[in-house]
C-alpha cells in the first residue's frame, strides 16, 4: 500500500524515503500516524483562523497537563519547541517539538515533562535555556530590554529553585534600585555567571568589582554589603 | 789504526784547593756576631762594611749560610728582648717615646745588617726559602717587642688614651702618633688592623655612642647636626694626621652610624626643631647640614623626602579644604604659586636639586590640588584676574615667568578638560569686555597651553581671538560703506563662530529704536556678505556707554551692560516706571532684571536710578526714578560690567554636569579607538588603556568606562566572549 499522503504542510523530504527495508512502508505509515496524532492534539488547541496554538489554547493546554499556566515547565516545553513568540506555538513548532520529546499524546506528553525538566538542568542546556527564557520576553519587534517586573518574575521561575537566596536578594534589589528600569541580554546572561561562578554567598567576599561585571551587579553588592554591615 | 783517544782541549776553572778550617764557620760568624753588637750599641762607626760583608760573602759560599742565618735569627732576637725589657721600664707617657727611638734604632740597624748580609739575602735564603733579612727583622721586632705580654695591652691603651684625650679637647704629640701607627703599619696590615684599627673602632662605636647620647637630651635638633658634623671632619682630619687612609671611611662609618643612623628618627621629629620646623622656617643651613648627613646613611635621604612629603601634603590638604581660604580664588591660587616657590627654594639651596626631592614635591602638589575639585576654575580664576589688571605694567620677562608657574600648576591638575571649560568661559568674558591687560601676555599663554596639550585643546580658543579679530575688519568695511551713520550712535559688532564659543542661551530683548535700526542695517549688511549664515544677538554679553545729563546739570558718561542700556533709555521718555512696566518694555529675564536694577538702583556710587520703596532687593512691585541727585568724583562712571567671578553653587552643578556629558563620547572614542585595533582585549586591559588615552584631559573613572562599556555592548559594537567573561571583542 503506498503510504497516505501526509497532513503535513512543511514536509521535510523522509530520509528512508528511496532505501528499501522491509518494515519500511511500515514504519513510514506509523510516522506518518503519529504525526496525524501530533497534528490532531495541535488542532485540539489551535486557534483555527490563526492556525497556531494562541494563548487561550495554551492555557486549556496546561489545565489538561495539570500544569499552571506560569510553571516553569511550560517555558521549559516553549524551549523544546524552540517556540518563537511568547504564549503562541505555531503548528511546525508543535510537531518539530513533540517529535523530539518523542510524545503524540497528552498523557505521553504529561509523563515526558519530569525528563524534560532533566534534559533542562543539564549543564550544556541549562545555559542556553537560560538565554532562551529572556529572549522569549521580547514581544516587541527591536526590543532589547525587558521590563525590571518582569526580570524579577522571570529570574524567580528560572533561577529560583537552583539558587534561592541569590534570587531572592538580587529580585529585592532589583525592585528598590532606580539607576535601570529594564534588563538587557548582557546583564541578564551575568546573572547566571554570577550565582554559577559561586561568588560566596552572602558574604560576597570574593565578588571583584574590577572586573569584568556589568555595573548592576557591582551596584548589587555593594547593596548587599551595606545592608550586611 | 790509533788507540789514542782524541781529548779535547779543556780549560778547567782555577779550584783552589782551600781546606776548609773547621773552625772558620766560627770565627767568621763571631766576628759578624760582634758587628750586630757594635750595631746595636751605636757603635757602628768603628766597623768595616767591606770586611763584613766579605765575611758574610765567605761564610754563604763554604755553605756556612745556614749558621749565619740562624745566628742573625738569634743575635738579634737576643737584643730585641732586651730593648723590649727597656721599653717595659719606661714611665708613664715616656713609654711611646721609647718605643718610638728604640724603633728608629731598631730601624737602623736592620738597614745595616742587611746591607751587610746582602749576599745571603739574595743566595742562601731565597734558596732555603727562609724570610729575607729585613723583613725578618720586622717579624722579630714584632714578636718580640710588640707581641711581648707587657707591651702589647700598654701600648694599645696609650693609644686609645691619647685618642680620647684629643676627643676631649686636648692636645696630643701628633707626630709621635703618626711615627707608632706608621711603625704598626709597617709591620703587615694585620699588624695595624688586629694591634690597633679594630680595638680603635670599637672604642671609638662607644664613645660616639655616649656622646650622641647626651647630645640628643640636650640639643635641639640644628645644633645636634652641627655638633655631629663637627665630630665627623675632626675624625676625617685625624686620618689624615695619622691614621692610614684605609681607616677613613672605617671611621667615619662608625660616627655616621653611632650619632646619625641610630637617632635619625628622633632628630626628624623632634618638636619645635625637627624637619618640618626647618621647613617651615626655611632654615636653609640646617637643612642642608641634615641633607649632606642624612645622604651618608643608608635610608637618610628617604627619610628625610617622606617627612617632607607628608608634611607637604598635609599643609596642602589644609590649603585646598579651608573654606576661608576658598572665598577668594586669587588669593588661593597665590598660596599656591608661593607654596611651590619656598619648596623650590629649599630644595635648590638646602638639597642640592635633588631630583627624587623634586619628584616628591611634584607628587605632594599633584595630590592635594586634586583634593579640591574646584582646582580648575580657581587656577582659571587666577589667570583672569593676571590678564585682566594683574599684569599691568609688569615687564615682559616677568609676565613669562608668571605664566611659567601657572603652568606648573595646570600640569598638576588632573581634569583638565574642566580648566578648559572654565578658561573659554572667562576667556569669552576678557575679550567681549576688551578687559585684557596684555593681547600678547594672552596668546603666550594659549602657546604655552597648546605645547603642553596638542593642537585640540587650544584650537577653538584661537578661533576666538580669530573672531575678534574678524569683528574688527567687518565693523570697518560696515561703516565704510554706511557712511551717513558716522553721526549716529557707534556700534561695536562681535561676531562670533558658535562653537568656539562657549554656548550661552541667547534670549533677545528689546532693544531702544536706535539700537535695533542700526543693529537690522548691520544684519543685512553682514548677511548681504555671508549668505548661509545666521545671526543671533546676545545681548547678555554685551555693554554700552551713554552719556546722560542729571538733574543739577551734572554730565557723565555711563559705562553699562545692554541690559542696563535697555533700561535706562526707557527713562528718556519716563520720569517713573514700575518694575512690570520695565520687565515688558525691555523682555529681559527676571534674574537678570532684578540683578541689573539693583546694579543701578542699589549701590552707592553707582545709583543713578532711585527705587521705591528704597529696600535693597527688588520686589515686583516696585518703582523706579531716575536719581536726579546722582553724583559721582568721576566723568566716567563705570556700573555693569560682565566679571568673571567664582560661580555659584547651581551654577558649578552645571558645569560640572556639561563636562560630564562631554567626557561620555570622549572615552566611547576611545573604548572603540583602542578595540578597533586590538580587537579582543580583557576587562583590566581596557580600563588601563583607556585610562592612559585619556590622561592628558581628566582621569577616567573606572564605573563610569564600564558604564560606556555596556552601552557599547547594547548597541552591538563589542561583545563579551563567550568562554571567557573577561574578554571584550570588536564587532566590526
Amino acid at each position: 500500500m503506498p503510504p497516505r499522503a501526509s497532513k503535513r504542510k512543511s514536509a521535510p523530504p523522509n530520509s528512508s524515503s528511496v532505501t528499501s527495508s522491509d518494515g519500511r512502508s511500515v514504519s513510514n505509515k506509523a510516522k506518518t500516524k503519529g504525526m496525524d496524532k501530533i497534528d490532531r492534539l495541535f488542532n485540539t488547541y489551535a486557534n483555527s483562523s490563526l492556525g497556531m496554538i494562541d494563548p487561550e489554547g495554551i492555557e486549556a493546554l496546561c489545565s489538561d497537563l495539570g500544569v499552571d499556566y506560569t510553571d516553569v515547565r511550560i517555558l521549559m516545553l516553549a524551549w523544546k519547541l524552540k517556540a518563537e513568540k511568547q504564549g503562541y506555538f505555531t503548528q511546525d513548532e508543535w510537531q518539530t517539538g513533540l517529535k523530539a520529546l518523542g510524545v503524540d499524546s497528552l498523557t505521553k506528553l504529561k509523563k515526558a515533562l519530569p525528563e524534560l525538566e532533566k534534559e533542562v538542568e543539564e549543564p550544556s542546556n541549562y545555559e542556553d535555556f537560560y538565554i532562551y527564557a529572556f529572549q522569549y520576553c521580547l514581544t516587541e519587534e527591536k526590543q532589547k530590554s525587558v521590563d525590571i517586573e518582569s526580570i524579577c518574575e522571570l529570574l524567580n521561575l528560572v533561577l529560583g529553585v537552583q539558587f534561592r537566596p541569590q534570587v531572592d536578594s538580587l529580585v529585592e534589589y532589583l525592585k528598590v534600585q532606580n539607576d535601570y528600569k529594564v534588563i538587557n541580554a548582557d546583564q541578564w546572561i551575568n546573572f547566571l555567571r554570577f550565582c554559577k561562578e559561586q561568588i560566596s554567598f552572602p558574604d560576597l567576599e570574593n565578588y571583584d568589582a574590577t572586573q569584568a561585571w556589568p555595573l548592576i551587579l557591582d551596584n548589587f553588592v555593594e547593596w548587599m554589603r551595606e545592608k550586611q554591615s | 789504526m790509533s788507540n789514542q783517544k782524541k781529548r779535547n782541549f779543556q780549560i778547567e776553572a782555577f779550584k783552589h784547593r782551600v781546606v776548609v778550617d773547621p773552625k772558620y764557620a766560627e770565627k767568621t760568624w763571631s766576628v759578624l756576631e760582634h758587628a750586630i753588637h757594635e750595631i746595636y750599641n751605636h757603635n757602628a762607626s768603628g766597623l768595616s762594611f767591606e770586611e763584613l760583608y766579605r765575611n758574610a760573602y765567605n761564610m754563604v759560599l763554604h755553605k756556612f749560610g745556614e749558621k749565619l742565618y740562624s745566628g742573625l735569627v738569634t743575635t738579634m732576637t737576643a737584643h730585641l728582648k732586651e730593648i723590649s725589657k727597656s721599653i717595659e721600664a719606661a714611665q708613664g707617657g715616656l713609654f711611646l717615646e721609647e718605643l718610638n727611638r728604640k724603633w728608629n734604632d731598631h730601624n737602623k740597624a736592620l738597614q745595616m745588617i742587611r746591607d751587610i748580609l746582602m749576599y745571603m739575602d739574595r743566595t742562601y735564603i731565597p734558596n732555603a726559602h727562609k724570610t729575607p733579612v729585613h723583613e725578618l727583622g720586622l717579624n722579630l721586632w714584632r714578636d718580640n717587642v710588640i707581641h711581648s705580654s707587657k707591651i702589647q695591652s700598654r701600648l694599645l691603651s696609650m693609644l686609645l688614651e691619647l685618642v680620647h684625650k684629643e676627643r676631649t679637647g686636648e692636645v696630643i704629640d701628633r707626630g709621635l702618633m703618626r711615627n707608632i701607627i706608621k711603625m704598626l703599619m709597617d709591620l703587615g696590615s694585620s699588624v695595624y688592623q688586629e694591634d690597633f684599627e679594630k680595638p680603635f673602632l670599637e672604642v671609638s662605636a662607644e664613645f660616639y655612642m655616649g656622646e650622641s647620647q647626651k647630645f640628643i637630651e640636650c640639643c635641639d635638633c640644628g645644633d645636634y647636626l652641627k655638633k655631629a658634623e663637627i665630630r665627623l671632619n675632626e675624625e676625617i682630619e685625624r686620618v689624615t694626621h695619622y691614621l692610614d687612609v684605609k681607616s677613613e671611611v672605617k671611621i667615619t662609618n662608625v660616627v655616621e652610624k653611632e650619632m646619625i643612623a641610630s637617632h635619625m628618627m628622633r632628630l626628624v621629629h623632634m618638636e619645635n626643631s625637627g624637619l618640618v620646623n626647618m621647613l617651615l622656617d626655611d632654615k636653609y643651613e640646617d637643612l642642608g647640614r641634615m641633607y649632606n648627613l642624612f645622604r651618608r646613611v643608608p635610608n637618610g635621604l628617604p627619610t628625610i623626602r617622606d617627612v617632607m612629603t607628608s608634611h607637604l601634603r598635609e599643609i596642602g590638604k589644609q590649603l585646598v579644604t579651608d573654606a576661608e581660604k576658598l572665598k577668594d580664588p586669587v588669593e588661593f591660587v597665590q598660596r599656591l604659586l608661593d607654596e611651590k616657590d619656598k619648596y623650590d627654594n629649599i630644595i635648590s639651596q638646602a638639597f642640592c636639586n635633588d631630583k627624587t626631592f623634586q619628584n616628591a614635591l611634584n607628587s605632594s602638589f599633584e595630590y592635594f590640588i586634586n583634593l579640591n575639585n574646584r582646582s580648575p576654575e580657581f587656577i582659571s580664576l587666577f589667570v583672569d584676574d593676571k590678564l585682566r589688571k594683574g599684569l599691568k605694567g609688569v615687564s615682559e620677562e616677568e609676565v613669562e615667568i608668571i605664566l611659567d608657574k601657572v603652568m606648573m600648576l595646570f600640569r598638576y591638575l588632573q581634569e583638565k578638560d574642566v580648566f578648559e571649560k572654565y578658561y573659554k568661559q572667562h576667556l569669552a568674558k576678557r575679550l567681549l569686555s576688551g578687559k585684557t591687560v596684555s593681547d600678547d601676555a594672552e596668546r603666550s599663554l594659549i602657546v604655552k597651553l597648546k605645547t603642553e596639550c596638542g593642537y585640540q585643546f587650544t584650537s577653538k580658543l584661537e578661533g576666538m581671538f580669530t573672531d575678534m579679530k574678524t569683528s574688527q575688519d567687518t565693523m570697518q568695511g560696515f561703516y565704510a560703506s554706511h557712511l551717513e551713520l558716522t553721526d549716529g550712535p557707534t556700534l561695536v559688532v562681535q561676531v562670533l563662530t558658535t562653537g568656539s564659543w562657549p554656548t550661552q542661551p541667547s534670549i533677545t530683548c528689546n532693544l531702544p529704536a536706535e539700537m535695533s535700526a542700526l543693529c537690522e542695517k548691520f544684519r543685512s549688511y553682514y548677511l548681504g556678505t555671508h549668505t548661509g549664515r545666521r545671526l543671533s544677538w546676545q545681548t547678555n554679553m554685551g555693554t554700552a556707554d551713554i552719556k546722560a545729563t542729571f538733574g543739577k546739570g551734572q554730565k557723565h558718561e555711563l559705562n553699562v551692560s545692554t541690559y542696563q542700556m535697555c533700561v535706562l533709555m526707557l527713562f528718556n521718555n519716563a520720569d517713573r516706571l514700575s518694575y512690570k512696566e520695565i520687565e515688558q518694555a525691555t523682555g529681559i529675564p527676571a534674574s537678570d532684571l532684578k540683578r541689573c536694577l539693583q546694579s543701578m538702583a542699589c549701590v552707592k556710587g553707582k545709583n543713578v536710578l532711585r527705587k521705591e520703596p528704597m529696600s535693597k532687593d527688588i520686589g515686583e512691585e516696585d518703582a523706579l526714578l531716575v536719581n536726579d541727585k546722582f553724583t559721582s568724583k568721576f566723568y566716567k562712571v563705570k556700573i555693569g560690567t560682565v566679571v568673571a567671578q567664582k560661580e555659584t553653587e547651581p551654577e558649578k552643578l552645571e558645569t560640572r554636569q556639561r563636562v560630564e556629558e562631554d567626557r561620555k563620547p570622549q572615552i566611547e572614542a576611545a573604548i572603540v579607538r583602542i578595540m578597533k585595533s586590538r580587537r579582543v582585549l580583557d576587562h583590566n586591559n581596557i580600563i588601563a588603556e583607556v585610562t592612559k588615552q585619556l590622561q592628558s584631559r581628566f582621569l577616567a573613572n573606572p564605573t563610569e568606562i564600564k558604564k560606556r562599556i555596556e552601552s557599547l555592548i547594547e548597541r552591538d559594537f563589542l561583545e563579551r566572549d563567550n568562554n571567557d567573561r573577561k574578554l571584550y571583542r570588536y564587532l566590526a
